[in-house]
């Protein structure tokens, strides 16, 4: 493989705003918009915030240090970083699960960012005011529509690549730093309005009263471990990618770990503050996930007084946070591919991006075959890429070492030895048991066939990296006589 | 609908802690990197290791010496003392006697 170093100088983010923006807009996507408040309301309401908080500071924060670190030392991608700790050790074979976990995610979720664009053109063409207009039909005829659904899908994937082919500075970080502080203001302004309605603050009273029964239930906790473990983006390998553009002045616990986390957390709060007073003022019964707001909150906008306003804002903030997550999504698998092979970023990009396409032709036609991508990669996929990225600090690069060389080195913010631990042990458990819990959970019902086919996915990529990069990285004679000396445990 | 008070009481603590936290975050991020920036811009250089942090990573050197990181680890750390003792201002809060008495591992 050549060395991406030796062809170009790497790229830096231009500010530190702009770096604080692109971890922000890829950690927040639909999940805090559709998915946080329900499961907080479901999960006995302010006591799963208060576990979730909890939980966010002692494990997601020193993750998301970790991963961060990981690429800010290394400067690379998900692979060469790997190859950077552990040399061409079979571990290193599993990077490039990590980088097709992100593509399989990214194959379902542009489809999805393609119904935000298309609810937020409808928005600005004022369709959900037209008079006879039903909310729920149209849904209906859109999902049921192969033409939109399919159609709305290379539409995605072109203005993604757009803004991936201009690079860091140029492309990503001009994007965020323009559509991440839209979002917030949309989603004050939206709660500034629902806050305001008679009725409203049922929906505060359905978040916010805490239910102390769930507070012995392992229910709560497992669903509060997964909203801090993977709404936080940990261990997806972007905040790795996003941290290997920083520069050697850049801080990295603060920005990687602090803020990345309670930013992506304080626009799930917003959110709730912005959907759930509307929804309960209304008399609507709060659903989870597409429902809520392509249905529930359509139902709403027109009741509310200047109501076409409050809607545009709403679905331009909505795309905002989904596009910006794709991007990041997608720019894991455009990093790694530009440095690992001979193509050019633009070449990476339009490869990286032709692939997520024809992947997520399915999900993009069937919205069952999405909801089943969304189960194997949401319960297997991710929580087997976290951790595989949590390992390689905690057992292969070691904590101790981590800390004192990388991650506190231009730091605002001192970090101790109890961050080793953590990343050493709980963190890996967390994730063993989250792991675990999800498959024994599944046994018996009907997504028994799904979570078996999700572990057999996991086992054959796994299996079939491991032989990729074994077989990339054989040495041939000429590179043999130059191979560099290994580092690692 | 009135909110009962353990609702209030949760919700702001929630607010606070969360958006608190975002709030200091952000401002300390941004304003340290203000302040990089102008001391790099004036002095070519900065400090890239905090009293605390050097000392850990002199302690980590020393009591692993033969680590394949231990060169590296070398390397950064006698570039941060090099730098100090050059600096007109430096970034982290050193006083002049913990400069003079810091030495390179050359030097030890």
């Amino acid at each position: 493989m050549p060395d991406s170093e030796a062809r170009t100088a790497r790229e830096e983010w231009g500010t530190r705003f702009g770096f604080l923006m692109a971890m922000l807009g890829a950690m927040v996507g639909a999940g805090n918009i559709w998915r946080l408040p329900y499961t907080t309301g479901q999960n006995g309401g302010g006591v799963f915030l208060l576990a979730y908080v909890l939980l966010l500071f002692l494990i997601a924060i020193p993750g998301l240090m970790a991963e961060t670190m990981l690429g800010r030392y290394t400067q690379k991608g998900v692979v060469g970083s790997f190859r950077e700790i552990v040399g061409d050790d079979l571990y290193s074979g599993l990077s490039l699960v990590v980088v097709l976990v992100n593509v399989g995610v990214m194959s379902y979720y542009a489809p999805v960012i393609g119904w935000t664009m298309y609810y937020a053109a409808n928005s600005l063409l004022l369709t959900f005011f037209q008079s006879g207009f039903e909310a729920a039909a149209f849904w209906n005829s859109f999902t049921g529509s192969p033409v939109l659904t399919v159609g709305t899908h290379p539409v995605t994937m072109a203005a993604i690549a757009v803004v991936l082919a201009f690079g860091i500075r140029r492309g990503i970080e001009r994007v965020v730093k323009y559509l991440i502080p839209f979002l917030i203001v949309a989603l004050v302004a939206v709660s500034i309005r629902g806050l305001t309605l008679p009725g409203g603050m049922k929906g505060l009273a359905f978040v916010f009263t805490p239910d102390w029964s769930h507070l012995l239930r392992g229910d709560t906790w497992v669903a509060a471990l997964g909203q801090a473990l993977f709404s936080t983006g940990l261990g997806w390998g972007i905040a790795l990618t996003y941290g290997s553009y920083l520069r050697k002045y850049d801080d990295v616990p603060l920005g990687g770990g602090v803020f990345t986390a309670v930013g992506n957390t304080s626009i799930g709060l917003l959110a709730i503050f912005a959907v759930f007073p509307v929804v309960f003022a209304f008399g609507l019964e709060p659903a989870s996930g597409a429902q809520l707001t392509f249905v529930s909150l359509v139902k709403v906008f027109p009741k509310l007084l200047g109501g076409q306003a409050w809607a545009i804002v709403f679905f331009l903030g909505f795309f905002a946070a989904t596009f910006t997550s794709g991007i990041a999504i997608t720019e894991v698998g455009v990093t790694t591919v530009a440095e690992e092979t001979r193509l050019s970023r633009t070449q990476s990009v339009a490869a990286v991006v032709a692939t997520i396409w024809l992947i997520g032709l399915p999900s993009a036609y069937s919205s069952e075959f999405l909801g089943a991508m969304d189960y194997v990669f949401g319960n297997f996929g991710f929580p087997f890429a976290t951790l595989t990225i949590i390992l390689l600090v905690g057992w292969k690069f070691g904590p101790e070492r981590a800390r004192v060389i990388d991650v506190n080195r231009s730091t605002d913010l001192y970090v101790g030895r109890w961050w080793n631990g953590i990343v050493k042990y709980v963190i890996p458990v967390v994730i063993a048991f989250i792991l675990g819990y999800g498959a024994i959970n599944s046994i018996g019902t009907e997504n028994q066939t799904l979570m078996m086919g999700g572990i057999a996915l996991m086992v054959v990529l796994s299996l079939g990296s491991v032989l990729v990069m074994k077989f990339v990285s054989e040495p041939t004679p000429t590179e043999s006589t130059s191979s560099t000396v290994q580092r690692g445990d | 609908m009135a909110l009962t008070t353990a609702t209030w009481v949760v919700m702001l603590v929630v607010v606070t802690v969360v958006w608190g936290s975002a709030s200091v975050a952000i401002r300390r991020s941004l304003a340290d990197e203000e302040r990089k920036l102008r001391l790099v811009q004036r002095q070519g250089e900065i400090d890239t290791y905090s009293p605390k942090a050097l000392a850990d990573l002199r302690t980590w050197v020393e009591e692993h010496p033969a680590d394949p990181y231990a060169d590296e680890a070398k390397e950064r750390h006698d570039e941060c003392v090099e730098t100090l003792r050059q600096l007109d201002e430096p970034f982290y809060d050193w006083s002049d006697d913990e400069i003079e008495s810091l030495e390179t591992f050359n030097e030890t």
